[in-house]
């Protein structure tokens, strides 16, 4: 499986050295030659914003934000010029990195801001972009001072601004501080919070590519992605094609990394390594204890044993096949001292605290579910809440939502709750209530019962 | 038009229609709270979940827009485990509290609860409670509670899409979200208590209102506001003879589902006491209380010895605030029968009123609501101003009327500036009918007793043109009468009319002689409007469908409980 042998870092071939956040440090390492090339390409017509969508198309990018959708497909989603009645079209590059578990943007943020402005242009390019905006966590204030500063040595340098080196290209971008909210993560909610309101997912369709920003098309992509467009354009989809498990899982992949492992970090590798090798590059489990469970792809996507995770491809397709998700692939691995229900209860408080409060299930479901688990792990837990939970959960996701956010809020309780079900079993059994019983139907009394039974309950 | 079957039943829905709103056409009841007609979709309460067929999840049916061929399942097995589900998560957290409630019977929650909900409680859990935001003025007539709030931002969304004013919003976030004016500022704008009434649960209450009346106890008449020339629907709710409260009633050609402030709460002026018997002054000027007779006597004779002096010093002052049926009668009696040449009316040109009426502010600038129908029924506008041509007949210096009829003391506002007072007191005999005391009636020689807006009927014609009738809704206390009647018995002493005449024989002869009355029917849909209750109209009203009988009635698809484990 030649795909998968090890490669020299792509991504973070930069990252850790001096100055790498600088213009001059990025383009002695062959920086905006890409971006060069393209513009300069432009006008001789050897470049065209199709040929730089086919590229990425052919090389098989998926998003790398968590739903893994191929990022040329959802460029070609955007109405064609004629039909977009003289709507601008924007590119909004998604730096609200906030799933627990995952720290992959930052560091390719704080580490190589221009690799990311050159994906972003590259991508601008592609999708006749006039305005893009970075959009990023609220908390990633260091970043966002970062990426002010390489936009404006891009600027100063002429890469970016009016008429770019000659081309007739107009880009400006900008970079805009989210309020530090996980919702603001969902593409919808993003365009919301970009727009000045609360970040609240819209309904779908129309999907962004036709009513976004400002009711205009526009594009959201992940850092990642944005960055891996750099590097396709640079070393053609036939390489990009070349690494990782598979066709439909290409590409060099950053994994976060964290938990109970010797090396937490993030980690470069062909996308579709499996586990082993992933958890051998972290250094394997914390002072060689045993394995108990890893959430694959943070904290929304379930969580899997560790028979379960032995041998699975750690991609897209791998991880949906073990019935998981493979996410922004946020590895947190758990070891056998875990305490599973606490665990649960702790990414349950998560989500409880981060639903925008828009859909009655979600707002009223996470909260319960937290209660019933906080109620769980401090000993009052009944024998009836565990199915209870389930119930929960099952009645909040699949279509009753507006986003997806209550489906993932719910995979963590699912999974925890029936794969390490004795854990919360013996939390139960010592509790005082553990055989106390739900309330009568409606509070009615016997008494009413009879009345209403008798037709006397007008 | 689009052909969709819902639970088997064809129906055509015009194109651009939900799948909620064809749900509703075609008689099923789809339970919902963020959805309103007015209003923009949002599909965040997820009460109103249906199956379609070729989607694979559950939709909020608001959210899905119609399709030609579209099938719609709202009563199966999955689209009934999905609102119960919403149910049981509204519920838990809600204070189960309606007894001390005061939406309690016209509440949403309360009504879907027990429709659509489980007769189950499976949370053992603390409620969510919202201190420091429980029963709070949050503007001149709205009281807040948020322990009671479901999130629905049909509030918000009317502030910022109805009134354009925008003082309410979301505070906070996931379970603790709930809704408060922004920064300070209070929830005051010319509609401001009909966020209370698009709130579907307790969670805003109109102040004035809250805790008077428990809703189940009130009658509802079908009434139309007479604060400006608008004319908006109204329906007047009352118990034991007292008004309790004016709501709108939806009419989308005058003032869709609102009500402005200043007409809403004119209802306590139906409450102010009212004189009780006639009254006529004696020859040594000294007032008295006495009886119908004595008194339309002493009207007959002072009438007629004024005018068999000279016609032209009887004045007869009409009302923009009387109906139109009662001004005919006031021109018939006195132009036509008594030859009186001078029958006029004056209307204040009042503060602007406004009311929306779809996306355009629709302005009232008169101060009464049938100045259109006192003119057509042959009663003289005098021109506005200071300049009126009433104030000048009046202020004849070296001729002071002999005899003023003023048909409604309560004309104008003016009756509380005495200036005006004294003017109309410079006839030598002043005859008015009152509906309450005040300066004017004080200060006339014979006081005829009126029934107010609530107790009599007759019709309106507003500023567009549009006539529309009201009802009685308490009758008038003992010996009070209605203008119109007291004007029947007035012209049967001189022969002029029948006693035995209603507004409607009234309506039905005056309809040949005025314009915009010719091809109207007393009965018709157009002049009745719609019934108090909002509820059941809405979907025609918003689909433009004919109503058929067979659709009032909804069918609510039965809910079997599940198995509760112990």
């Amino acid at each position: 499986m030649a795909g998968l042998d090890p490669i020299p870092p792509v991504l973070l071939a930069r990252a850790g050295k001096p100055d790498s956040v600088k213009l001059a440090g990025y383009v002695a390492d062959g920086g905006y030659v890409s971006w060069k090339k393209v513009l300069t390409g432009s006008v001789s017509g050897e470049w065209t914003p199709a040929k730089v969508t086919e590229i990425v198309k052919a090389s098989g990018l998926r998003g790398r934000g968590g739903a893994g959708f191929p990022c040329g497909l959802k460029w070609t989603f955007v109405p064609p010029k004629e039909r977009r009645g003289g709507k601008p079209v924007y590119l909004l590059c998604n730096a609200d990195e906030s799933e627990p578990g995952t720290f992959k943007d930052r560091v390719l943020i704080e580490q190589d801001p221009h690799q990311v402005l050159e994906g972003m242009m590259l991508s601008s390019f592609a999708l006749d972009v006039k305005h893009a905006y970075v959009y990023i966590r609220g908390e990633m204030w260091k970043g966002a001072g970062i990426l002010n500063e390489a936009v404006a040595e891009a600027e100063a340098a002429g890469l970016l601004g009016k008429n770019i080196l000659g081309s007739g290209m107009d880009l400006d971008i900008t970079v805009h501080r989210g309020g530090g909210a996980y919702i603001c993560g969902e593409e919808t909610a993003l365009i919301e919070s970009l727009e000045g309101k609360r970040g609240h997912p819209r309904i779908k369709p129309p999907f962004p590519a036709v009513w976004g920003a400002w009711g205009c098309p526009t594009v959201v992509n992940n850092v990642e992605t944005l960055s891996c467009v750099k590097h396709i354009v640079d070393r053609g989809a036939e390489w990009f094609k070349g690494i990782g498990r598979n066709d439909r899982n290409t590409g060099p992949k950053l994994y976060c990394v964290s938990g109970h492992v010797e090396k937490p970090g993030v980690y470069e590798a062909p996308i579709g390594i499996p586990w082993e090798q992933l958890l051998a590059m972290a250094g394997g489990v914390k002072a060689g204890r045993k394995l108990k469970a890893v959430i694959p792809g943070g904290a929304s996507a379930p969580m899997l044993t560790a028979a379960e995770v032995a041998g699975v491809p750690m991609d897209f397709d791998g991880l949906a096949a073990a019935k998981s998700m493979f996410g922004s692939a946020a590895i947190i691995v758990m070891d056998e001292t875990t305490d599973m229900p606490k665990a649960v209860t702790n990414i349950s408080k998560f989500f409880a605290h981060e639903s925008c409060g828009q859909c009655t299930p979600c707002r009223e479901g996470t909260p319960w579910l937290n209660k019933a688990l906080k109620r769980i792990v401090n000993g009052g837990g009944k024998r009836t809440d565990l199915d209870l939970l389930l119930s929960i959960a099952n009645q909040m996701g699949n279509g009753m939502t507006i986003c997806v956010f209550a489906d993932a809020a719910i995979a963590p309780v699912l999974s925890g709750v029936s794969k390490f079900r004795d854990e919360f079993e013996a939390y139960i059994a010592e509790s005082p209530a553990a055989d106390a019983v739900l309330p009568a139907p409606g509070g009615i009394t016997a008494k009413v019962a009879d009345r209403m039974a008798a037709g006397m309950h007008d | 038009m689009a052909k969709v079957t819902v639970d088997g039943r064809a129906i055509e829905v015009p194109d651009g229609a939900n799948a909620l709103e064809a749900c509703r056409a075609a008689g099923v009841d789809v339970p919902h709270f963020c959805y309103h007609p007015k209003l923009s979709v949002v599909g965040q309460c997820r009460m109103c979940m249906v199956e379609v067929e070729g989607m694979p999840k559950v939709q909020a049916s608001c959210t899905v827009p119609i399709r030609d061929g579209m099938v719609i399942r709202a009563s199966s097995e999955r689209a009934l485990a999905a609102r119960n589900a919403t149910m049981e998560f509204l519920l838990i957290n809600h204070p189960l509290d309606c007894p001390i409630c005061d939406q309690a019977g016209e509440c949403k929650l309360q009504d879907n609860a027990f429709d659509a909900g489980l007769p189950v409680s499976r949370t053992s859990e603390h409620r969510r409670l919202v201190p420091g935001y429980e029963r709070t003025e949050i503007g001149p007539h709205v009281v807040a509670d948020m322990t009671r709030c479901i999130q629905c931002t049909r509030c918000i969304r009317f502030c910022q899409e109805i009134t354009g004013t925008g003082e309410l919003t979301f505070v906070e976030r996931a379970g603790h979200t709930f809704v408060w004016t922004h920064e300070g500022k209070p929830l005051d704008n010319d509609l401001s208590a009909c966020a209370a009434d698009v709130c579907p649960v307790g969670a805003l209450t109109v102040k004035e209102f809250r805790f008077r009346k428990r809703v189940w106890w009130l009658d509802k008449t079908r009434s139309v506001c007479d604060g400006c020339e608008v004319g908006c629907n109204l329906s007047i709710e009352f118990k034991d003879r007292i008004v309790y409260r004016f709501t709108p009633r939806v009419q989308p050609a005058v003032n869709d589902y609102w009500l402005c402030d200043y007409g809403r709460f004119l209802s306590e002026r139906l409450n102010e006491p009212g004189t009780t018997r006639p009254i006529v002054t004696g020859p040594g000027g000294e007032k008295r209380e006495t009886n119908w007779g004595e008194a339309l006597d002493a009207v007959k004779a002072a009438v007629d010895r004024a005018i068999s002096d000279d016609p032209s010093r009887v004045i007869v002052v009409g009302s923009a605030r009387l109906s139109t049926e009662e001004n005919w009668l006031l021109a018939r009696l006195f132009r036509d029968s008594l030859k009186v040449k001078n029958v006029e009316f004056a209307v204040d040109e009042g503060p602007p009123r406004r009311m929306k009426r779809g996306n355009d502010w629709v302005y009232g600038t008169e101060a009464a609501p049938n100045s259109r129908g006192a003119e057509a029924a042959g009663v003289r506008r005098s021109v506005s101003g200071d300049g009126s041509r009433l104030d000048l007949l009046l202020s004849k210096k070296n001729s002071p009327p002999a005899v003023l009829y003023v048909a409604d003391a309560s004309l104008s506002d003016r009756v509380s500036d005495p200036a005006f007072v004294a003017l109309l007191r410079a006839a030598s005999v002043l005859i008015v009918h009152a509906r309450v005391k005040n300066a004017l009636s004080e200060a006339a020689d014979v006081v005829l007793p009126a029934a107010n807006q609530s107790g009599k009927e007759g019709t309106f014609v507003n500023r567009d043109g549009r006539v529309q009738r009201f009802d009685m809704a308490i009758v008038p206390p003992p010996v009070v009468r209605t203008d119109l009647e007291i004007l029947l018995h007035l012209g049967k002493l001189w022969g002029a009319f029948d006693t035995a005449w209603t507004a409607s024989d009234v309506f039905g002869r005056m309809k040949g002689s005025v314009s915009g009355y010719a091809d109207l029917d007393w009965n018709s849909d157009d002049l009745v409007g719609n019934p108090p209750s909002a509820s059941i109209t809405s979907a025609y009203d918003v689909l433009g469908l004919e109503r058929r009988p067979e659709d009032e009635v909804f069918t609510r698809p039965s809910v079997t409980a599940p198995d509760v484990k112990p």
